[in-house]
């Protein structure tokens, strides 16, 4: 244990170069790439705990062990130097107060820098001890997994079990979501049956699957009088395997339902909204229609039209409400959103032709039905039907019907046409404060419109706030003359919707044109899904960690357990490492066969939860069934952090392990 | 040329609780290449801890284990297991052998920690369990053998790569005499055939005196011959230890 002045010198370089390296490569992406903020801190502190990772492994080769000591000073003489350069460098601040990271902000910081750096460089270390760094490098491992294999008594009769157990659940649990999405088809009422019927299939499985195991076991050893001892670590090693599966299976599924929730937000928004606006440093927009075929030629965009947004006042008899007002081209409005698609009842087209309004009743759309789940739904258009067939007449006393027919559409969001008790044919009146000064002051503008289309996006903000009406007609009533406010994008990939925006505006010269894309405009409910993310993701590692701590505790059981064999395989010329291999390939086992299980497990909830579709209140939630997104990169990650973190907890038994002196076991009796 | 082994003023002391208890008071001996000698002594003297720090398992307070002229203790632990592991097999009392792998598994286990390939270790492992008589057994797990035959298993797999030292602790001592007698026969017959020196640690005097030399453990040091008789050795100081074959 003698402290090497090579590895700590070397150890000492390398962590000043990687946290250089950090500082350079982020302040190279920043002004060179058009990565968001939150990717450009993922690649250039993701790259540099890469970096400490591969330091820790190599050193260890130069310290011939941990070099806990080596890298530990190094790591400590780099949080020093990581104060001094920050002082120097003088990052933002993360407190709203200040500009400039204050000292403590700055010792925080340098010691994160530090002590992730040991921290890291051990992990990393771990793995080169493991490989043979105190002598011989040794990538082989036969011997190690046979042994290990008979200490987790993984044989072909647990391995059948554990398949078993892994399978039949999820298995059973997918077949019900299949299931139950068949008879959810036929009715609302069968699905609390469906329920019922899956989670007495899993629980008859999981019964079967307990007895058949019984049985095997009877048959294989149980004699009669015979009772083959079974040590307490294997039991604690099932139930590690199954505090695993437990928290990787919590993780992913909660997971999926956020990213579910995201993935339904995003589409509801980019349903309504177009994926970027086109506006300008000015209030004169009126060169638009020689702009619009430009941007319309720039690679990657799909569809352009032009738009009107501003804030008014409705009213239908008594009701009043406020409003979005988006002036709208009905004609190429289809290519940037989805609104042509939204239509309940009546026709998007009729805010341009408002002369086919009908005057008789309108009935909903028959697909409209399937979009609106629900008894209330129903119950609202049967009185909003009947209100209109009761009083025919209430507007027909003002408005002879030809003067009816020449009013302008408007198309209303469902949630509007619920609270201002408006249907289709009906006639509103549209209220701005932008009005006319008369002798006894300014005096606001109203003018009346019928109602052409009623529309449901599902975001009830978007259902309750905006209104559509025909550009050329908010362009009268906003007396804009020719202007517009900007053009609405649609592109290829709605992902790259900032990189997109940055190539129209430049096709069009740069300045004075500027673009804000979706996530731009509606960053604070991304941040705040992202942030809720973030937080259930490292709340639920918790689980696993937990998890992680069970097997940490079998493994040191099973170390008590096995001094003897130690002992003996170190009598026999058993390396360190090679101990210390075999005790890290249980851990593994243990969290690998746990991770598989509990992704296994997941991956059959989501798809049950998608199928069978748990319905939740839709005035509460904009949503009428719980979403699930199971995303295939975010199940590789939840592997990846579980048999990570399973790998750190054998770390600690597996060196306790690998220590013991040859002679403990051997001198107890 | 050196001896094979050679022990200069072991000691080794161990710490009880308050107390410090001396095991090995500068114990000293040689072996040469080929040579058998017993090692008997009263319970409690030391003589496993005698064995263990010959064996290189257990560093000594003080003192050198010298293998050809070589300190084993100045060795790294990774050159010293290898040594181990090529050099030096071990019989213990108890058979410890694994007992989820069949004999043949086991006594191929010196050979795969050697990083031999597993047909190379397998049929290494065969040659000696024929040797030691267990042709017949090879599948067997531990808990389907006899005493004996365990014990036989165990020193085939302290023999199967032909180390130059065999270290036996009490061998036959949880065996009946008869079996015992026979494992006893099989140790001397094996150093005549394969030359491998041995040290043989034992309770039973009648299997002692048929060694060609003997040793006794008493009060930390170690003593030439069995008996009362025996001459007293002092630390350091051996008077020409017989060659091999005496």
């Amino acid at each position: 244990m003698k402290f090497r002045k090579r590895a700590f010198l070397v150890a000492l370089v390398l962590l000043g170069a990687a946290f250089a390296g950090q500082l350079v490569l982020r302040a190279f992406l920043s002004n060179r790439t058009l990565l968001s903020p939150d990717a450009l801190l993922a690649i250039s502190f993701g790259g540099e705990a890469l970096a400490f990772l591969l330091i820790g492994f190599f050193v260890s080769f130069l310290a011939r062990g941990f070099g806990a000591r080596e890298m530990g000073l190094a790591a400590l003489l780099l949080a020093i130097a990581a104060f001094i350069a920050l002082r120097q460098l003088k990052p933002p601040s993360f407190s709203y107060d200040r500009f400039f990271a204050s000292t403590e902000e700055l010792i925080l910081w340098a010691a994160l820098t530090g002590a992730g750096a040991w921290l890291l460089g051990m992990w990393g270390a771990s793995a080169g001890v493991l490989l043979g760094a105190a002598g011989t490098p040794d990538l082989r491992f036969g011997y190690e997994a046979g042994i290990a294999r008979t200490h987790l008594r993984l044989n072909r009769r647990t391995a059948l079990t554990l398949i078993a157990l892994g399978l039949v659940p999820p298995g059973l649990l997918f077949a019900a979501g299949v299931l139950a999405s068949l008879r959810y088809r036929r009715g609302a009422e069968t699905s609390a049956l469906g329920v019922i019927v899956a989670a007495g299939a899993v629980v008859a499985a999981l019964l079967l699957v307990a007895r058949w195991v019984q049985a095997r076991a009877a048959l294989a050893r149980l004699q009669p009088g015979q009772r083959r001892k079974r040590p307490a670590t294997v039991v604690m090693t099932a139930i590690s395997i199954a505090g695993v599966a437990v928290g990787v299976w919590a993780l992913t599924v909660v997971l999926s339902v956020m990213s579910g929730f995201e993935a339904d937000l995003k589409h509801k928004i980019l349903g309504t909204n177009s994926h970027a606006y086109l506006l300008k440093f000015s209030n004169d927009f009126s060169e638009w229609k020689s702009v619009l075929p430009k941007v319309a030629a720039v690679p990657g965009v799909t569809g352009v039209s032009p738009f009107i947004l501003n804030e008014v006042i409705l009213s239908h008899g008594q009701t009043v409400t406020g409003a979005e007002l988006k002036g709208i081209d009905p004609a190429t409005a289809g290519t940037v959103s989805e609104l042509p698609r939204q239509v309940i009842a009546g026709d998007l087209k009729w805010v341009a032709s408002p002369q086919d309004i009908p005057t008789s009743v309108v009935e909903p759309r028959s697909e409209a039905s399937k979009q609106l789940e629900g008894p209330e739904y129903q119950q609202y258009l049967e009185d909003t039907l009947k209100r209109r067939q009761q009083h025919p007449e209430e507007e027909k006393n003002k408005l002879d019907p030809q003067a009816l027919k020449a009013l302008p559409g408007v198309c209303i969001g469902k949630e509007m046409s619920h609270q201002i008790r408006a249907w289709v044919g009906d006639v509103i009146s549209v209220l701005t404060p932008l009005g006319e000064m008369t002798p006894t002051g300014p005096v606001p503008r109203s003018r009346p419109f019928r109602v052409a289309c009623i529309l449901y996006s599902g975001m009830y903000e978007y259902d309750s706030k905006f209104v559509y009406i025909h550009l050329p007609e908010a362009q009268k009533f906003f007396r804009m003359g020719d202007n517009i406010m900007g053009l609405e994008l649609k592109f290829n990939d709605v992902d790259a919707a900032r990189a997109e925006g940055r190539r129209v505006v430049s096709a069009l010269g740069g300045f004075p044109y500027r673009t804000k894309d979706w996530a731009e405009l509606n960053r604070n409910l991304f941040s705040a899904l992202k942030l809720e993310k973030l937080a259930m993701a490292i709340i639920l590692t918790f689980i696993v960690l937990v998890a992680c701590f069970n097997i940490l505790s079998t493994l040191i059981m099973l170390v008590l357990e096995k001094t003897k064999e130690i002992s003996i395989l170190k009598s026999m010329g058993a390396r360190d490492a090679s101990v210390m291999k075999i005790f890290v390939l249980e851990g593994l086992t243990i969290g690998a066969i746990g991770t598989a299980m509990g992704l296994l497990l997941g991956f059959a909830s989501c798809s049950f939860i998608e199928r069978y579709g748990l319905q939740l209140d839709p005035d509460v939630y904009y949503i009428s069934n719980l979403p699930v997104n199971a995303d295939v990169g975010q199940f590789c990650a939840v592997a990846l952090i579980s048999v990570a973190l399973s790998y750190l907890a054998t770390l600690y038994p597996a060196t306790k392990a690998s220590r013991l002196s040859p002679v403990d076991g051997l001198r107890e009796d | 040329m050196p001896p094979l082994v050679e022990a200069r003023g072991l000691h080794k002391s161990y710490w009880l609780g308050e107390k410090e208890i001396h095991v090995l008071r500068g114990a000293s001996f040689s072996l040469e290449p080929g040579e058998m000698v017993s090692l008997v002594g009263p319970s409690g003297v030391g003589k496993s801890t005698f064995l263990h720090v010959i064996g290189t398992l257990d560093p000594p307070t003080a003192g050198q284990v010298l293998f050809e002229g070589r300190d084993a203790y100045a060795m790294p632990e990774e050159e010293l297991a290898a040594f181990r592991n090529r050099s030096i097999g071990f019989v213990f009392q108890f058979h410890y052998l694994l007992p989820e792998f069949t004999a043949l598994q086991n006594t191929a286990m010196p050979g795969l920690i050697n990083r031999y390939s597993r047909e190379k270790a397998e049929e290494a492992a065969r040659q000696v369990l024929e040797m030691v008589g267990l042709a017949h057994r090879l599948d067997h797990k531990p808990g389907e053998l006899s005493g004996g035959e365990q014990q036989r298993v165990a020193l085939a797999r302290a023999l199967v790569l032909k180390p130059r030292l065999l270290l036996a602790d009490e061998p036959t001592g949880n065996l009946d005499e008869a079996t015992g007698e026979g494992i006893h026969q099989l140790l001397v017959e094996l150093n005549r055939r394969l030359g491998i020196a041995a040290i043989v640690v034992t309770h039973n005097p009648r299997l002692a005196e048929r060694m060609p030399r003997r040793l006794r453990l008493s009060e930390g040091l170690v003593i030439e011959g069995s008996g009362e008789e025996g001459e007293v050795t002092s630390s350091g100081a051996i008077s020409s230890p017989p060659g091999p074959g005496t």
